[in-house]
Parts: C-alpha cells; structure tokens; sequence
C-alpha cells in the first residue's frame, strides 16, 4: 500500500481565513461564537452562532458569484488555498489521476431557504433559475473540480456530522490502492440561514446562551454544557501519494495513515459507545498503530449531553486505562459545529498543532461532567509537546463514525 | 428610459460590468453571462419589463439581440391587451430571434 502525504491545508472558518490565523485562535482558546443580530433572531430561543468573516465578492467574478451558494464559496476558496499551499502544479498533472472528495451535511441550505421564502412567504412563484445548481450537494465539489480542470472523481460524501472525516478517509483510500495520485479533499458548509437554525433548534440540541458570556455558551465535556452552536465554514487539504510528494520537493504537513468508518445502525440519533469505539479501533487497525502511540484525541466534542458522555466511554472502551494519559482536545468550544465541515476543519487544526507541538485546549470547560473524567486540555493550551500521532473523531446524526489518525513526519 | 438603458441598469447592478462595456453588438458570453447565465439575466427581464417570457429557450447572442427581443415582446404584449380590451382574440406569442 502506498503512503499518503498532506501537503496542502486551507481554511475558511469562524477562527480565521487563513491556517495561520486559524491556528493561532484556536491555540488562545478565542471563541468566534457569538449573538446573531438579524431582524429574525428575535424567534430564535439562542441566537447564538460561529460566523465566517467572508466577503465572496472579494473572491469571485459577479456572474459566476450568482451561481455559488455560500457553501460553495467557501468550499473553492479554501481549496484555492489548499492547493497554493501545496505548491502543486495542476496543470502539468495526469487529472484524471486528481480526485475531489468533498463532504456536506446540508449543501446549499441558504439557497433552498431563500426559495422557500419566495414561495411560500411571499406567495410568489418567481424561483430563481439558479436555485436547483446552487442548492444541490454536490455543487461545492463540481466547482472546485471545473475550477482545475480535475476529471478524476469528483464525489460528495453526505453522512451529516461525519461528512467530511468520510471524504477524507475515502479519498485516503483511493491514494492509497493506487487509484489517483492527488486528492483535494475536505468538507464546506454553510447553514446559517434562519430556516435551518430553527430546524436545528427543535431538535433541541443548540446550547442555551450562557447568560454572562455568549460566546462561551458551547461547553464540551463540561457539567453544564447544554449543546451545540453551529457554526460555517470549509476546510480543505491536498493528499498527495508520499513518494510524488518527496520527489517534487513539497513541503509536507504529517502524514495521513488510518481511517475508520463503522456505523451504529442502531438509531437516528443517538450514538452508540459501540459504533464510536469500533470505528476508532477500526482506523487504528488501518494505521497498524497501537492505542499507546496516540498523542492527542481531537474530540467529536460536541457539547451535548449524550455525545460527549458516549464518546469518553468510548474512548476508554478503546484505550482502557491509557485513555487517561491522552489530551484530548474539544475545539467546536470555539468554532461551533460546522456539521459536514467538521471533520475536516478538526483533522486540519489537530494536524497544525502537531506540526507545532501544541495540544489545543477544550475551551469553557470549567467543572468536567462526571461522566467526562478524562483529560480535555481544560481552558489553556499545552505548548511545546511533542505529538507524533494524532486521532480526529467525526460521529453523526445516521450513525456514521469516522475517525482519522495522522502522523508526523519527523 | 430606453429598452437599452432599462436592460444595461440590470446588468450593471446584479452583474457588476463597466457601462462602457455595454455595447449593443457586443457578445453576452464575453461579459460573463453563458448560456446558463441567459436563463437568469431572461428572469431580471421579465421582472424588469414586466413581461411574460415564451417557456422555451431562446438565444441570444448579442445585447442588441436582447435589446430587439425585449421589443417585440412588448409589442406583442401590448397588442395583446389592446386586442383583448376590444374583445378580440390574442395573438400568437412572438417568435423568438434565431
């Protein structure tokens, strides 16, 4: 089997733009969840968000920005960036040998929420033409491909929170069999329209506003927590097969050596300890590593009552008494959840840290839960640890567990 | 306002392009509205102009094409009232350039 190197990241989040400064926030430990202000937050019982700072006119031309919902403005800016940040020559590559693997939750949810809006609020049948291309799932991916050129696959993975740790992984494995020499792959989403936010809310998993500080209201592993905030934002890597990657001279991130995908099948909702701890089991397998060589865990973490307590029983289950020696690092404490950006926006931050020997600190946490007795890097970041081999947990909604683990290079 | 000058307001502030690009034999595509992007700047018509577009799809090549179609739409739209007003019946709908 072939080796799988990172060698570009990019990144669009509510921590920041770029992987620097993303980095560097989610090392303060600085929340970008805030109150949201818009005329229709006052329906909403939290108005709480994590907010992208994004201006697409900034990035595209204005007939080609009417075609692209926000999800897939972020999701082809990002690879922009991750691509630049690989230094890879596109165009002087085989494409067919380059792949697209993109994960969504909810694809163009603010598109299909504007065309709600005109048919039903207003009682009009004026549907923009572009409402079916913008809101469909697949469009992120398709513009990111017609943007290079790329005419390997082009696939999108859509399995809710888990989504883009799946496309990750899937495109891992087709490096790794030989199947193509490159793939961007990643996860975008942009969910933030009124629509969605009150869907997300009568399911009654959003956090209560934490009545002090706002921007503290997303609390994983803590006895209070309430729940999550969602958040926006994409966040795309280059995977390159390991000996390309040497031989063209790029710089390389770490190296991707396990995936794990094991679903629950057991209900919609709620996780199983059993499904998280298989899939886990399942990419250290992959990795041929053992339980005792993982660093740092970045945790699914969501702050809801039920993941956080089944994700540390599962991960005890997995590590047994080791469980309690790793950090474990919870970062959607401060960029909300980004459903089927997630994945990719977790395995990108834990693998900066490693590459600077920093473990993220699980923000907000101030007394743990007593179903949550391992250790979170409570409020304040670790420096100058070494971390040879990370995991990055990605559970969801359908019971579709992913889970990466990286390594470094040195 | 002139056909023209109603149709350049529209591209202008949803597409963004310099007036002085506009034209009347200067090509759609070359300012950035494709084939795709026809059935988009047709729907800015309609509403624009108040006029009803024939289902099928029409090509327009140039702004004067655009600035030619729009007229004879209205011209038929407004025969058509008038028609109708004096209790005759409609014609049929313009035939789209080619």
């Amino acid at each position: 089997m072939r080796r799988v190197a990172v060698t570009g990241i990019g990144i669009i989040s509510p921590l920041g733009n770029s992987i620097a400064e993303a980095l560097s926030n989610a090392t303060a430990g600085r929340s970008a969840i805030c109150r949201i202000d818009e005329p229709w937050c006052r329906r909403l019982v939290s108005p709480l968000a994590a907010r992208v700072a994004f201006n697409g006119d900034e990035h595209f031309a204005p007939p080609k920005l009417r075609m692209l919902d926000r999800v897939s403005q972020f999701a082809v800016v990002a690879a922009r960036q991750a691509i630049a940040d690989a230094a890879v020559d596109i165009a002087i590559t085989d494409r067919q040998r380059i792949g697209v693997f993109l994960g969504t939750g909810m694809g163009g949810s603010q598109t299909t929420d504007d065309g709600y809006q005109t048919l039903y609020a207003e009682q009009s049948d004026r549907i923009k033409p572009f409402t079916i291309l913008m809101g469909m799932t697949n469009a992120p991916a398709a513009w990111i491909g017609i943007e290079y050129g790329v005419t390997g696959p082009n696939l999108t993975y859509s399995t809710a929170c888990s989504s883009s740790a799946v496309a990750i992984g899937e495109a891992w494995m087709r490096l790794r069999q030989g199947d193509l020499d490159i793939a961007i792959a990643g996860g975008a989403e942009a969910p933030l329209s009124f629509g969605a936010l009150k869907a997300w809310e009568a399911l009654h998993t959003l956090a209560s506003e934490d009545p002090t500080n706002p921007s503290s209201s997303c609390k994983p592993f803590a006895k209070n927590r309430s729940g999550m905030v969602l958040g926006e934002g994409a966040a795309v890597v280059v995977l390159e097969e390991w000996e390309r990657a040497i031989k063209r001279g790029a710089t390389i991130h770490g190296e991707l050596i396990g995936y794990g995908v094991v679903t629950d099948a057991a209900h919609i909702t709620r996780p199983t300890v059993d499904g998280q701890a298989a899939a886990m089991r399942a990419a250290l397998k992959a990795a041929a590593c053992a339980t005792v060589s993982i660093d740092n865990i970045n945790a699914h973490g969501t702050g809801t009552q039920v993941n956080d307590a089944v994700e540390t029983a599962a991960i005890k289950e997995v590590f047994g008494d080791v469980a309690y020696s790793i950090p474990i690092s919870a970062t959607k404490a401060i960029h909300g959840h980004l459903l089927g950006a997630s994945g990719a926006i977790e395995f990108a931050l834990a693998l900066l840290a490693m590459q600077r020997d920093v473990l993220l600190p699980t923000m907000h946490l101030e007394v743990a839960a007593e179903d949550c007795d391992l250790d979170y890097v409570p409020n304040c970041a670790r420096h100058n640890v070494k971390i040879s081999t990370f995991m990055s947990n990605s559970f969801a909604f359908g019971g579709t567990n992913a889970v990466l683990v990286g390594r470094s290079t040195e | 306002m002139t056909t023209l000058e109603q149709l350049s307001k529209i591209l202008v502030k949803n597409y963004k392009i310099d007036p002085a690009r506009l034209t009347l034999d200067g090509p759609l595509a070359e300012l950035g509205i494709d084939s795709l992007g026809m059935a988009e700047l047709l729907f800015f018509i309609e509403d624009e102009f108040k006029v009803q577009l024939p289902f099928d799809p029409v090509a327009l090549p140039t702004l004067g094409d655009a600035v030619c179609y729009i007229d004879r739409l209205l011209a038929a739209q407004n025969a058509t009232e008038k028609s109708t007003i004096a209790g005759v019946v409609p014609p049929a709908s313009p035939h789209p350039p080619a």
